[in-house]
């Protein structure tokens, strides 16, 4: 679909409920990025293992930090990471998947076919470690090893969807009229893949949040900021001194925002994908 | 199929595999014994001279150059000579051989219960399109989709560890088949727990994509049995992408899943292992566990590459 | 054992044709299941210098002295030797005598099978062993520098090669020559890093040895993974009876652990015993909770609200005493963060002036450490707070020295700071290095805000991590980072083995992470290490440790009050601590009142 087919699709009502609560979200981490809150989730707030109260709405963790600071701070990571991932990796997937199908069968197709498999096969989380080693301590080694995986699957999509977009008409037309190969994957082939852009760019803004959790469980995630994973490794074992407000708290955080914008995502891709629009099926029935 | 178009098949298949084992094996190889995790300052005793710093690092062969190294790592692998942990002196294939079926065992129960449950109820939701098993799997995946293992995981624990007192939290003292579920259920639950949404969803739509096939539309034009429309068209035409989503996703689950799991529950399996390797730095072993994934991983690729050839006869070979 | 897990059919047709009749009765057998907080990855002797190797090595293998069961403070009595050693008058020469009766364990690597007797030989192969460089040794530092023919530059290239100070008189005595005084000498020989290994078993398995423990020990292994061990008597240890008095019993201290039912038996007693390495605490907790799981739990800190109703003194709750056996010991070790002398910013500058000024700097970080306040949130209440480097637990201790290093006084710490023209923009950016987990992380966001609560700006105090303890280790034996928090277990109970923590020889990569360098300190040292324990040794011991607390080299220290629990169908008294788990050879089982 082209981008003008996307922004019709849209426009037309979205679910209500996951877009306000994305939209929260947004704006939650908007005000932290500003400035506006949660800038001092470092601070002991008070003394530790506090129940929710009027001052520390959410209760303070075993340090004494604020719980409710620290996850709105929290939410403004996960979009950072998200947001970090997903866009560059998107573009990756975009322009290795688009020139390795727009030559398939030869030379680049081989060598980019290869580099994909290549990177699937090593285990995701033995990949990041090693890439942190590699990084030393610079921030960013997590993003780093997420964008260089998360790729994959986006270029496969995008070369099978480029594969079948060159047979068509226009596109020999233009090639025929001598474009050139970048300004044919770009400005031709490209912008028909939208759809599919959309839908994965929002698959692995998920999977990047998901997977700083692991990380930050294992203890490999961000080095100087709080982030729900961490929160939720901090208060694995507060559980069993009975103190569940810490891993509630960031548990259901995390949980709303995914759902939300996975059931967008589902929608939207539902809507998008010609193949499986909701009402060819409907009119079977 | 003709014999010799079978046969040149395999050998392509086959000779494919290898530029992308060495890809594996040289880009793990630069990371893991590069880059990684220095193993000599876990190995010293409390009371080092710079000397003996020297000795153990000189040892652990950190002094040698990087291509003698990997040149020296493939020939033993084409061996099978996997080398000996650095930490405790086991052979490394011995360690393979023991974590490898523990692993299996934690895992198969979960794994298959999932993918089967995944399975019944995107056939079922086809059996009435639009209906309630169709909702219902759209809410069971987008929830399923949500949860995080690690989430699953500490949830999982404090109830059966806090509350009830039903099943063992952790370790793997197994020696019968009661003992054996008895220390599978939690792991089984949350893998299946972790794994049902994505596979759902998957499964899901690959079912609705066939009903919208042709031999699928003629076939309730014709006014033929549901049953038989399941069975014998959908399910036939899904049977592939599904086939092939189940064999990938194999060893995924196998090598990053099991870390996560094996390490929360205390299970001396692969996962285990190779979290203790990477902290701290026993490369035989990395190397063993890096060079097994890529192996199952190209075996899944060219499973499935050779099935879809077998199986679909659009695709022509080139 | 096996024939209860076969169907049905097929047992009755293997007791007709193996005739396992004999079993169809079998005895309750006494298993204890002991839990462990880590995981030991080698039982190489060799490597085996933390307390969970040492724990299985120390009841594989024989060491020529050990700890006896109940004493305390801990007192040493021979193992594999016969009697206490021979000592010159001059200090200099050990005669060690070893008992007749013990033989290594049946292995294939022996000729034919059958395990050996112990002889002299082997003590001497075992320590000559720790100086091959293929050992890749952790204790070759306790005797090099110190026995005779043993220098700091002496590699051995093979087992044979002869060394003037280590030799077998006779098959059962072993000579020990060393250059200068080592009280601590005989106490080396109770670690586990000096157990008798047999030499047959070192080159069979080469490598594999780590994994293959051939010992002299009362226990032989039969299972070893990554989750448990499990271990069996040895036929050939025969030893005993028990004689509880000689072991330190005294009627008083160990009433209510039924304890007395050991006496006069021969050990070991158990006919399994299995360790369970369980480094999660919810896991131990749980495992221990559980009818099934093990016998034996030191309670996580972060349960302590469940078991206990009061902390000084710890007490357990009614409701535990009485389902449990309880105890609750000081750990033999302490915790203290270190500052890095070597960075001239910080530690020793050749400019008196700038030393002096230094000293302030570190005098008012430790001023504004809260111990009390880490003790709350990080140990549970659970720790003793006390200044310098020789812990509770040790004889050498002063109760009565001033708790003024450790207590919290922030506007003192403004004060130096001022007084050493110490102003925000002029102090040094420092590094502080900590392993990469959560709590370190806590630790170190508590410690930069009480540092920025005297002026320390919070933006000149960077924090590094490291994904393993080992990164963690290299980076301080490289002098990378400038604060660092440690922990140092004690192997004996003497105050040398903290002390030397700042002898100057040490510095890193030694134990010395400090790199402490004061001559006064290093001649004092010296002069305290020869002499043996009595009031002139503990006056300079403590005189030691006010150097230390006076140049602030440390923020310290704090050992932790561990909490045991067990069941009440298993007669022990535990300890973790010291040792190597000899308390296991002793553990016996109440049968008919297992869960």
């Amino acid at each position: 679909m082209m981008p003008g087919e996307v922004r019709q699709t849209l426009r037309r009502r979205l679910p209500p409920a996951s877009t306000a609560i994305v939209t929260a979200y947004l704006l939650t981490a908007a005000g932290v990025w500003l400035g506006w809150w949660g800038s001092d989730w470092a601070a002991i707030a008070g003394p530790g293992r506090v129940g929710p109260s009027v001052e520390h709405w959410l209760g303070t963790n075993l340090v004494g930090q604020d719980i409710f600071t620290r996850l709105l701070a929290g939410t403004a990571r996960a979009f950072e990471i998200g947001l970090v991932v997903a866009i560059p990796s998107t573009v990756l997937g975009a322009v290795i998947g688009g020139l390795a199908g727009y030559f398939p069968n030869r030379w680049p197709d081989g060598v980019l076919m290869w580099l994909t498999g290549t990177l699937d096969a090593i285990p995701f989380y033995l990949f990041v470690i090693a890439l942190s080693y590699a990084l030393q301590d610079q921030p960013g080694a997590m993003q780093l090893a997420m964008i260089a995986t998360f790729w994959t699957l986006t270029a496969r999509l995008i070369r099978a969807e480029t594969m079948r977009l060159r047979q068509l008409d226009f596109v020999t037309a233009a090639r025929v009229s001598g474009v050139g190969t970048w300004r044919m994957i770009g400005r031709h082939i490209l912008p028909h893949t939208t759809h599919i852009l959309l839908v994965q760019s929002s698959i692995v803004f998920v999977a990047a949040i998901k997977a700083e959790v692991v990380l930050s469980f294992l203890g490999l995630g961000l080095q100087h900021s709080v982030s729900w994973g961490m929160m939720i490794a901090e208060a694995s074992q507060e559980i069993l001194a009975g103190h569940y407000m810490n891993f509630i708290c960031a548990s259901l955080a995390l949980l709303i925002l995914v759902l939300a914008v996975n059931h967008l995502t589902d929608r939207l891709q539902r809507r998008l994908d010609p193949r499986t629009r909701a009402e060819t099926v409907k009119r079977m029935g | 199929m003709s014999h010799g178009r079978f046969g040149r098949l395999l050998l392509r298949s086959t000779l494919g595999i290898l530029p992308l084992l060495l890809g594996v094996t040289l880009i793990s190889f630069s990371l893991t014994v590069h880059f990684g995790p220095d193993q000599t300052w876990e190995m010293l005793g409390r009371n080092p001279t710079p000397e003996q710093v020297a000795s153990v690092r000189q040892q652990l062969g950190y002094d040698r150059p990087f291509v003698v190294r990997y040149a020296d790592y493939l020939v033993r692998l084409g061996r099978f000579d996997l080398g000996y942990s650095q930490a405790s002196g086991e052979p490394v294939l011995a360690l393979l051989g023991r974590t490898l079926p523990v692993s299996v065992a934690l895992l198969a129960p979960g794994f298959v219960l999932g993918i089967g449950l995944a399975l019944a109820l995107a056939l079922g939701a086809s059996w009435r399109p639009g209906g309630f098993i169709g909702r219902l799997c759209s809410a069971t995946s987008a929830v399923g989709m949500s949860l995080s293992l690690v989430i699953v995981v500490i949830a999982l624990q404090a109830l059966f560890a806090v509350w009830l007192d039903w099943f063992p939290v952790r370790g793997w003292a197994v020696d019968g088949p009661a003992s054996y579920l008895r220390h599978v259920a939690i792991p089984t639950l949350a893998l299946i727990a972790a794994q049902l949404g994505y596979s759902l969803r998957f499964f899901h739509a690959v079912v609705q994509a066939t009903l919208n096939d042709a031999p699928v539309r003629t076939a309730r034009a014709l006014g033929l049995p549901r049953r038989r429309i399941l069975t014998r068209y959908v399910l036939r035409a899904a049977l592939l992408p599904i086939l092939t989503r189940i064999v990938f996703a194999m060893p995924l689950v196998l090598i990053s899943g099991s870390l996560i799991i094996e390490s929360h529950f205390g299970v001396p399996g692969l996962g285990r292992v190779t979290w203790e390797a990477i902290n701290s730095g026993d490369q035989p072993v990395l190397m063993a566990v890096v060079s097994l994934s890529a192996v199952l991983f190209v075996l899944a690729l060219g499973f499935a590459d050779l099935l879809g050839r077998l199986v679909d006869p659009r695709i022509r070979p080139t | 054992m096996s024939c209860a897990r076969l169907p049905g059919p097929v047992v009755l047709v293997f007791l007709l044709l193996t005739g396992c009749q004999q079993q169809a009765s079998p005895e309750p057998l006494k298993v204890y299941r002991h839990a462990l907080d880590g995981v030991p990855s080698s039982l190489d002797p060799a490597h085996a210098d933390d307390i969970y190797a040492a724990t299985l090595v120390g009841n594989l293998y024989d060491t020529l002295y050990r700890y006896k069961y109940l004493a305390r403070p801990h007192e040493l009595t021979p193992n594999l030797a016969a009697d206490f050693p021979q000592v010159s008058d001059d200090g200099l020469t050990y005669r060690i005598r070893l008992r007749e009766d013990a033989r290594f364990a049946d292995d294939p690597a022996f000729p034919g099978g059958h395990g050996r007797a112990v002889t002299a030989e082997d003590v001497v192969y075992s320590l000559k062993r720790h100086f091959l460089a293929e050992t890749r040794s952790r204790g070759d530092w306790l005797w090099r520098g110190r026995i005779v023919g043993l220098d700091p530059d002496t590699r051995l290239d093979t087992p044979d090669q002869p060394v003037a100070g280590l030799a077998a008189e006779d098959r059962s005595t072993v000579r020990i020559r060393l250059g200068a005084p080592y009280p601590q000498f005989a106490h080396t020989l109770a670690m586990a890093l000096s157990a008798i290994v047999p030499r047959e078993a070192v080159e069979h398995y080469g490598r594999e040895f780590g994994v293959h423990p051939v010992g002299s020990g009362p226990f032989r292994l039969v299972h070893f993974d990554e989750s448990r061990a499990v271990l069996e008597p040895n036929p050939h240890f025969r030893r005993g009876p028990i004689d509880l008095d000689a072991e330190g019993y005294d009627a008083e201290l160990h009433h209510g652990y039924a304890l007395e039912g050991v006496d006069g038996k021969a050990y070991p007693l158990l006919d399994r015993l299995e360790i369970h390495f369980i480094p999660e605490p919810t896991g131990r907790w749980t495992s221990f909770i559980s009818g099934s799981g093990v016998d034996f739990v030191m309670v996580p800190p972060e349960l302590s609200e469940r078991v206990l109703v009061g902390r000084e003194p710890p007490m357990f709750s009614r409701e535990m005493r009485q389902r449990y056996h309880s105890r609750h010991a000081v750990e033999a070790g302490f915790a203290f963060y270190g500052f890095n002398m070597a960075n001239p910013a910080i530690g020793h500058n050749p400019d008196p002036r700038r030393a002096q000024r230094n000293r302030a700097l570190r005098c008012a970080m430790r001023d504004a450490f809260d111990w009390d306040s880490r003790n709350r949130s990080f140990h549970h209440g659970l720790g003793h707070i006390f200044p310098g480097a020789i812990p509770p637990l040790l004889p050498d201790f002063d109760a009565r020295l001033s708790g003024d290093s450790t207590a919290h006084r922030p506007e003192r710490a403004r004060q130096r700071l001022a007084d050493a023209d110490w102003s925000p923009d002029r102090l040094p950016e420092l590094v502080y290095g900590m392993e990469a987990s959560v709590h370190q992380r806590q630790m170190f966001e508590q410690f930069r805000s009480w540092m920025d609560a005297i002026g320390y700006p919070a933006g000149k105090l960077s924090a590094r991590t490291f994904a393993s303890f080992g990164e963690y280790a290299r980076a301080i034996g490289n002098r990378r980072l400038d604060i660092f928090l440690l922990g140092w277990t004690l192997a004996y109970p003497d105050a040398q083995y903290s002390l030397q923590l700042f002898y100057g020889p040490n510095a890193a990569p030694g134990a010395n992470s400090f790199n402490y360098a004061n001559e006064d300190f290093d001649r004092l040292f010296e002069l305290a290490a020869t002499l043996p324990p009595g009031p002139e040794r503990t006056r300079l011991y403590r005189q030691l440790n006010e150097m230390v607390i006076d140049d602030c080299v440390l923020i310290g220290s704090i050992s932790r009050t561990r909490l045991y629990l067990w069941k009440r169908h298993v007669r022990m008294l535990p300890d973790t601590e010291m040792g190597n788990g000899e308390f296991l050879r002793f553990v016996d089982v109440i049968e008919g009142s297992a869960e």
